[in-house]
């Protein structure tokens, strides 16, 4: 009984952040805690930090068969050739563009359908319209981009319903036009990812305390006033954590849907870094090229990161170090 | 207090659990690492199982499979097969950054660049008399270009003796059959009698039950560029060599020049008419086959044997008018065309065996064996009397019935052993009792195996066979073929290529798709663009690996 007391006490003080100094006592009454972290400890070092040793291969001439003392140092030539690249600067933008209205897509749509969703009543529909909007969720890329092509054909069922509509004449070409490839890879995102993004903020708004709306109910709020002022407020801790999250993966544009649905027309629109380390790193037989790419990636995730994070602090937001 | 002790108990379960899955983890690949150095001793006649990569995609052959199986009781050697699944460079970049092989892959320069493969010539030499056989006159070309070493078993282009051929596999500007009849079987020569017949066709059946016609078809999607990247320059009457086309030994590219301009103004020419189909540039693989088995489309440039599934579906759907011809087209009539070429040692491709093997020995054993005449007749033929029957002259033949179970997908994997076989050694030519080593090439085969529909089609020309459309290939240089020129992973050669390629994606279908008055805009900034590139390093690698086969593979 009084093991378990101190132990509760000692994970409040850790809470509060209060600095409290270490001691055996602490580490004794936390060793539960400790064991816990061990696994995911070792996960850590083993998939996250392990390979950061592989990140030299990016300032050597990296030939597979070689070990390591027999590689040939070449310093920063593989970024100078990543830098150097018009079309290095060409599929930034498409990375940065096609990221950019993913995640607003993304956060604006699953928020107004998990709000949508709160707001009905019948469990049934509701668990009916849920189920329905995260399926696609379990499809892969490639059966995705399989049923976006064909929606899209000029004989698509989009083209059908624009021309029975009478808002076309003529079927467009969705896919042979580089201004819409932004669009349909934002579109086919949200309908792939919404439903699953929706979960999460069900979660959060089913954690606010009912105490709340009976409160507003009282003070004459509407259900709209509620949303507003109840629902939001309570989820707003989640989306910010979300967001900063997100703003980590802001040159993780996808891979598969550029890949697949790109074509010669579009291609000025379609690549992402990825495919371009794909074409020019890993096709190429040039694993210090790819090696460079990832490296860039992942400065600018964790730099964004650090930004998204010192803002939401500097707003007084939860947040995420 | 219960449910206190209770919470810490499951939370010690969990600990333990994703404990034991962490430990799990480490062991498998202990175990399994363990067992790689165990098996190293394997008895020579034991059962031997030998794992093997296809890069491409393909199908599992049954469990029963009987050629496989014959293959197991006589030879003791077991396959596993692991497919091509999603894109071969990611899949090789998994597999080499791991040094994860199985005992045996299909030839790739990346493999080969990153030592993936084991030399070959003297396990071969003293191992392998039959396969040293098979492959005497052509040693010096399998050595790889950069080390001299015998990587990989070239699977195509070793004959003994004469090539037999009543089939057709490469590029051409094929054409419905029913064009030609309707038109009372014209001989085609030129690209725009091509055109014109195809526009006149389709203007007379706008729709092929009842789905509109497709006047041509340019496939570019993936690796399977060469719809519109390769005509040029068989056009000027040059065979396939990629990317370049070589004049007196010295290779150029063509991607820029006048020729090539004349084909792509042609081809927006004809978009102008509506003949080109509006999807093309946008469809992927799967999309084009489709459209070609429907029967709709009316021409196209490809190789035979990229869309040959499709041309099967219409001969199992019994639309034998639908199915294609190739013809040679040139610029000008007195241009010589010299689409077909005479086989040349399939470079790059073919098995290797992988320095993880187990025992490469045994495989390499295994494949003499299977070089034999009596095994390579089980391959191509099958089991006589099952499969083919010999009548009393001693000739191979097939009744109907056998012949038609060969064209049947399903029946295929579980009697041939389709996937070894491709990628093996193998005879070409002729057994030495003077019948055809495939079945398709035996004269009286081909014959017999002639629809009336293809037999009155032929009667018409006063041809053989179809692959009379073509001209009789001149002997090859000594160089040939340029395409199977290793540009070396990672050099400036292979940058350039790939770049070249980018351009030619995204330039070529703008160019063809331009409002009349623009095509020369689009053009001149295609070709501005390739002024850009250090085209003389890629051009230099491939003449510098030519001069070196003049020098090494000459006969002397």
């Amino acid at each position: 009984m009084d093991e378990t007391l101190t132990k509760r006490s000692a994970v409040r003080n850790v809470k509060k952040g209060k600095k409290q100094p270490l001691t055996w006592s602490v580490i004794k009454s936390q060793r539960q805690l400790i064991y816990m972290s061990v696994p995911l400890l070792a996960y850590i070092i083993l998939f996250a930090y392990v390979p950061v040793w592989g990140w030299t291969m990016a300032f050597q001439n990296y030939k597979p068969a070689r070990d390591f003392a027999q590689q040939e140092w070449v310093g920063f030539k593989h970024f100078k050739f990543l830098f150097s690249d018009d079309s290095f600067w060409r599929v930034l933008r498409n990375t940065l563009g096609m990221s950019m209205i993913n995640l607003v897509l993304g956060f604006v749509t699953a928020i107004i359908l998990a709000l949508l969703l709160n707001e009905i009543k019948k469990v049934f529909l509701k668990r009916t319209v849920q189920t329905i909007s995260y399926l696609p969720h379990f499809l892969s890329w490639i059966i995705v981009t399989g049923i976006v092509a064909t929606s899209l054909a000029s004989d698509g069922i989009v083209n059908d319903i624009l021309m029975k509509l009478h808002i076309i004449k003529e079927p467009i070409l969705w896919l042979s036009e580089g201004k819409y490839f932004w669009g349909v890879v934002g579109a086919s995102h949200v309908w792939k990812e919404v439903g699953w993004n929706t979960i999460i903020y069900l979660a959060a708004i089913a954690s606010i305390d009912p105490a709340l709306y009976e409160a507003a109910e009282i003070d004459g709020a509407s259900r709209y006033r509620k949303m507003m002022h109840v629902t939001i407020p309570g989820i707003k801790a989640t989306i910010v954590i979300l967001l900063i999250m997100s703003v980590g993966h802001i040159l993780e544009a996808g891979f598969e849907v550029q890949y697949l649905l790109g074509n010669g027309l579009v291609v000025d629109w379609s690549e992402t870094i990825d495919i371009f380390v794909l074409k020019y790193g890993i096709a190429q037989g040039n694993y210090s090229l790819a090696t460079a790419g990832g490296i860039f990636k992942t400065v600018v995730s964790v730099t964004m990161l650090l930004i998204a994070n010192w803002t939401a602090k500097r707003l007084g937001e939860e947040r995420l170090l | 207090m219960g449910g206190k002790s209770k919470s810490v108990l499951r939370l010690s379960m969990i600990m333990l659990l994703s404990l034991g899955v962490i430990l799990s983890g480490c062991g498998g690949n202990n175990a399994s690492k363990a067992g790689k150095s165990n098996t190293g001793e394997q008895e020579a006649d034991g059962p031997f199982e030998i794992t093997a990569f296809i890069g491409e995609a393909g199908q599992q052959p049954t469990p029963d499979n009987k050629i496989y199986k014959k293959i197991k009781d006589e030879l003791g050697v077991t396959f596993k097969f692991e497919f091509l699944a999603g894109d071969i460079n990611q899949k090789l970049g998994v597999m080499i950054a791991g040094s994860d092989y199985p005992d045996i892959m299909t030839a790739n320069t990346k493999l080969t660049a990153a030592g993936a493969f084991i030399p070959l010539e003297d396990l071969i030499e003293e191992h392998a008399p039959n396969l040293k056989k098979h492959y005497e006159k052509y040693w010096n070309m399998m050595k790889d270009p950069n080390d001299g070493h015998i990587y990989t078993l070239p699977n195509y282009g070793a004959y003994n003796g004469e090539v037999a051929s009543t089939w057709y596999s490469g590029p051409a500007f094929w054409i419905q059959k029913a064009v030609l009849k309707e038109f009372g079987y014209p001989k085609v020569k030129t690209l725009d009698e091509y055109f014109d017949l195809i526009a006149k066709y389709k203007e007379k059946y706008p729709t092929i039950d009842g789905s509109p016609t497709i006047g041509f078809e340019i496939l570019n999607y993936d690796w399977k560029n060469w719809g519109l990247f390769n005509a040029p320059q068989h056009l000027i009457g040059h065979p396939n060599d990629g990317g370049v086309v070589v004049k007196d030994g010295k290779a150029e590219i063509f991607a820029n020049k006048d020729y090539a301009k004349k084909y792509y103004q042609k081809l927006n020419d004809m978009n102008q008419l509506g003949l080109i189909d509006k999807e093309t540039f946008t469809q992927n693989f799967d999309q084009y086959m489709a459209k070609i088995s429907s029967g709709t489309v009316l021409g196209m440039f490809d190789q035979h044997w990229n869309f040959q599934s499709a041309e099967n579906a219409l001969i199992t759907q019994e639309k034998l008018e639908r199915t294609y011809v190739g013809l040679p087209l040139v610029y000008d009539p007195s241009i010589r065309d010299h689409y077909r070429d005479r086989a040349a040692l399939n470079l790059n491709n073919g098995f290797g065996i992988s320095v993880n093997a187990k025992d490469p020995v045994r495989i390499l054993k295994m494949w003499d064996r299977l070089i034999q005449e009596d095994w390579q007749k089980i391959l191509t033929w099958g089991i006589e009397g099952e499969d083919y029957i010999v009548n009393e002259k001693g000739r191979f033949l097939r009744t109907e019935e056998q012949r038609k179970k060969t064209t049947d997908a399903t029946w295929e994997l579980a009697n041939k052993a389709k996937t070894l076989y491709a990628s093996s050694p193998k005879l070409e030519g002729y057994f030495s009792d003077g019948n055809a080593t495939d079945a398709a090439a035996q004269p009286e085969e081909y014959q017999a195996g002639l629809k009336p529909y293809d037999k009155e089609f032929l009667a018409a020309y006063g041809f053989e066979s179809y692959v009379d459309f073509f001209s009789d290939p001149p002997e090859n240089p000594i160089y040939y073929p340029a395409w199977s020129v290793d540009l070396v992973e990672g050099s400036e050669a292979k940058i350039v290529n790939t770049k070249l390629n980018d351009l030619s994606t995204k330039y070529l279908p703008q160019a063809i798709l331009a409002k009349p008055g623009e095509f020369d805009k689009v053009w001149n900034e295609y070709t501005g663009e390739i002024g850009k590139l250090n085209v003389k390093a890629y051009e230099e690698r491939i003449n510098e690996v030519l001069q070196w086969r003049i020098d090494t593979w000459t006969v002397k």
